[in-house]
């Protein structure tokens, strides 16, 4: 017999703080001993770092042709992961989604954190990492200024103007959220929440003018979120490299982002809602919606496999159809597969509505994702320049230990900076949960029971 | 005649917009509220202007987009670089660098507005405020003379107010 719903279904605004400011009780042994566990990993891939600097590129396995390879995959693959918050926060905000209130704060804290790892990676590709100010537009000592024709400097706008605007726009949402905190905390945090809050205390004067801030940044994000994979794309698009010349990657991409980060909320709410207590506020009713997002996201994508491979048959380009004809049963092509099988294929179980609320079956279903986008991602960068436009330059790649546990330290990176915030500040916005308390008791009373 | 604060709370923004309404048909004007939650009802009865905050978004991004159109065509008669033989100002890609330059400033300007026009940081409390109204409560504090607060009060609960509390005002 299935657990009764341990919270009411008719929660007010006192239960809502209730629920979320208990997530930021003391942590205790078990919880300390997994941020240890995971900044460990960091500091194992700062070590790592520190060797590749001090001896250079060639600790790891990039060597011609295949310059580009698991670092420009990380960095492609977090500023996917990113996409979601935005997503969640901004577009769905201007639609007025509802049950997007109660996991836009993690999915939003979640894109910081996924940008700022993103935002690494080409710094650890530079092999002289101190010059990395010269994609700024300012000249290096030989007075050379960057050339705004380059995808890669205009990637540095992007990402860095992307890591900003969330960055505000997540503080925006969140002073309200720490102002309710500073009055309920004690000791040490009530000063630090007292010095965050910056003394808001809700006035219609502040409220009327943070709700147009609020409309404006949602309104300026939004364009943003399609820009900056679109911009990430375009690194490949606009070279003539076999595999990479095409002209959909930035709609591609796009959907691959919005697909891999919405999955990537998932992986971490569901453990969290359970592991925190906080089932009354991301109800399986939030997770389905979720999922529908995934399933289209998914669908998207699948088509963009199929464009591109119609393409490249239907422009008779020997040699890019030699390239794909590589990608999909050369001596990677079982990466390939990999990737069709968790982009394409799994997620279609999500047509079920049953499995939309399964958490099990949720989560099992999303971390496949992660795997597939991943694989994509390393699929199109690396697999592409194992055969160029000479046969002569062909080349195979074999990532590194370095590059292996720099890797695994970003993800170790990423999910210890979200644990770290999940205890101190709140990953619900009591908030937007109050303003959508309605919709939230219609969803509890609609038999999305709590305990699914 | 002395000042006073009549600080009353609401369980919900109806009520509490009702009370304005109320009392702005009475001609009473010097009201302030506090709420958890922002309220479209609480801020058109209280017909405040629209934030003003806009128009420095507007100037930021304005901002921005001339920015980019400085530092490209700038940088790129500071280093004449031929690539492919194209036009030395090559417009098409430079608009990617104003369209992130200009969501950045007017992100900027936005902020640090909202910042100004809210008074933030606040170091001192605003009259009136209570913990409640962080949490489940509204909060309308009517200031006035003494020899009104009678009439003020009793609209304020003929509007389902709460609590109705007078204070001595102290200076905004």
């Amino acid at each position: 017999m299935a657990a009764a719903p341990k919270v009411q279904l008719d929660p007010s605004f006192s239960d809502i703080d209730r629920s979320v400011l208990g997530v930021m009780s003391t942590p205790g042994l078990a919880y300390w001993t997994w941020i240890a566990f995971c900044f460990t990993l960091v500091g194992i891939a700062g070590a790592m770092w520190a060797r590749q600097i001090y001896s250079g590129l060639g600790v790891t396995g990039l060597r011609q042709p295949v310059m580009w390879a698991i670092y420009i995959t990380n960095f492609v693959f977090w500023v996917g992961i990113a996409h979601s918050g935005t997503l969640i926060s901004a577009i769905l905000f201007l639609f007025r989604t509802k049950w997007r209130t109660a996991v836009y704060r993690a999915a939003e804290t979640m894109t910081i954190f996924a940008v700022a790892t993103a935002g690494l990676f080409p710094l650890i590709h530079l092999g002289r990492v101190w010059f990395f100010y010269w994609l700024l537009p300012y000249p290096n000592e030989r007075y050379l200024q960057p050339d705004f024709r380059s995808p890669l400097v205009w990637d540095a706008f992007a990402v860095s103007t992307y890591l900003t605007t969330s960055a505000l726009f997540w503080t925006m949402g969140l002073i309200p959220d720490i102002a309710n905190a500073r009055e309920a905390a004690v000791g040490w945090r009530k000063k630090i929440f007292t010095v965050l809050a910056m003394g808001w205390q809700g006035t219609d004067r502040q409220w009327r003018h943070y709700s147009m801030v609020y409309l404006l940044m949602a309104g300026l994000a939004t364009p943003l979120v399609l820009s900056v994979h679109s911009v990430v794309s375009w690194d490949f698009a606009m070279a003539i490299n076999p595999g990479w010349h095409s002209t959909i990657f930035a709609p591609y991409f796009v959907a691959g982002a919005i697909f891999s980060g919405v999955a990537m909320v998932m992986t971490l709410l569901i453990p969290m809602r359970k592991l925190l207590g906080i089932e009354d506020l991301l109800t399986p009713w939030h997770f389905d919606n979720l999922a529908k997002v995934v399933l289209l996201t998914s669908l998207v994508v699948s088509y963009a496999y199929i464009t591109e491979a119609f393409m490249t048959w239907y422009a008779g380009d020997p040699i890019e159809q030699m390239t794909f004809h590589m990608r999909y049963f050369g001596p990677w092509g079982w990466m390939y597969w990999v990737m069709v099988l968790c982009n394409c294929v799994i997620p279609l179980l999500l047509f079920s509505p049953r499995i939309r609320v399964n958490m099990v079956m949720l989560w099992v279903i999303t971390i496949f994702v992660n795997i597939g986008m991943w694989f994509e991602r390393f699929v199109i960068i690396a697999g592409s320049l194992t055969a160029n436009f000479e046969p002569s330059q062909w080349a195979s790649y074999r990532p590194s230990i370095t590059e292996i546990m720099i890797t695994v330290g970003s993800f170790a990176w990423f999910i210890g900076l979200f644990s770290l915030f999940v205890k101190f500040l709140p990953i619900v916005s009591m908030t937007e949960l109050k303003e959508g308390i309605v919709w939230l008791r219609k969803a509890l009373k609609k038999g999305y029971s709590t305990a699914a | 005649m002395s000042t006073i604060a009549i600080i009353s709370a609401f369980a919900d923004d109806t009520d509490c917009a009702h009370a304005i309404h109320a009392l702005r048909d009475a001609q009473i004007r010097d009201l302030n509220t506090f709420a958890p939650i922002p309220s479209h009802r609480i801020e058109h009865a209280l017909g405040r202007s629209r934030s003003p905050t806009r128009w420095f978004s507007l100037t930021g991004g304005i901002s921005g987009v001339l920015t980019g159109l400085a530092v490209t065509i700038g940088t790129t008669y500071e280093w004449r670089l031929n690539a492919g033989g194209k036009p030395l100002v090559s417009w098409p890609p430079f608009i990617i660098i104003c369209f992130e330059l200009m969501v950045l400033l007017g992100g900027i300007f936005g902020f640090t507005a909202f910042f100004l026009f809210s008074g933030l940081p606040a170091t001192v409390a605003a009259s009136g405020y209570d913990r409640r109204f962080g949490e489940d409560r509204f909060g309308l504090v009517v200031r006035c003379d003494e020899a009104d607060a009678a009439r003020i009060e009793s609209i304020l609960k003929e509007s389902n107010a709460e609590a109705v509390v007078r204070e001595e005002d102290t200076p905004r």
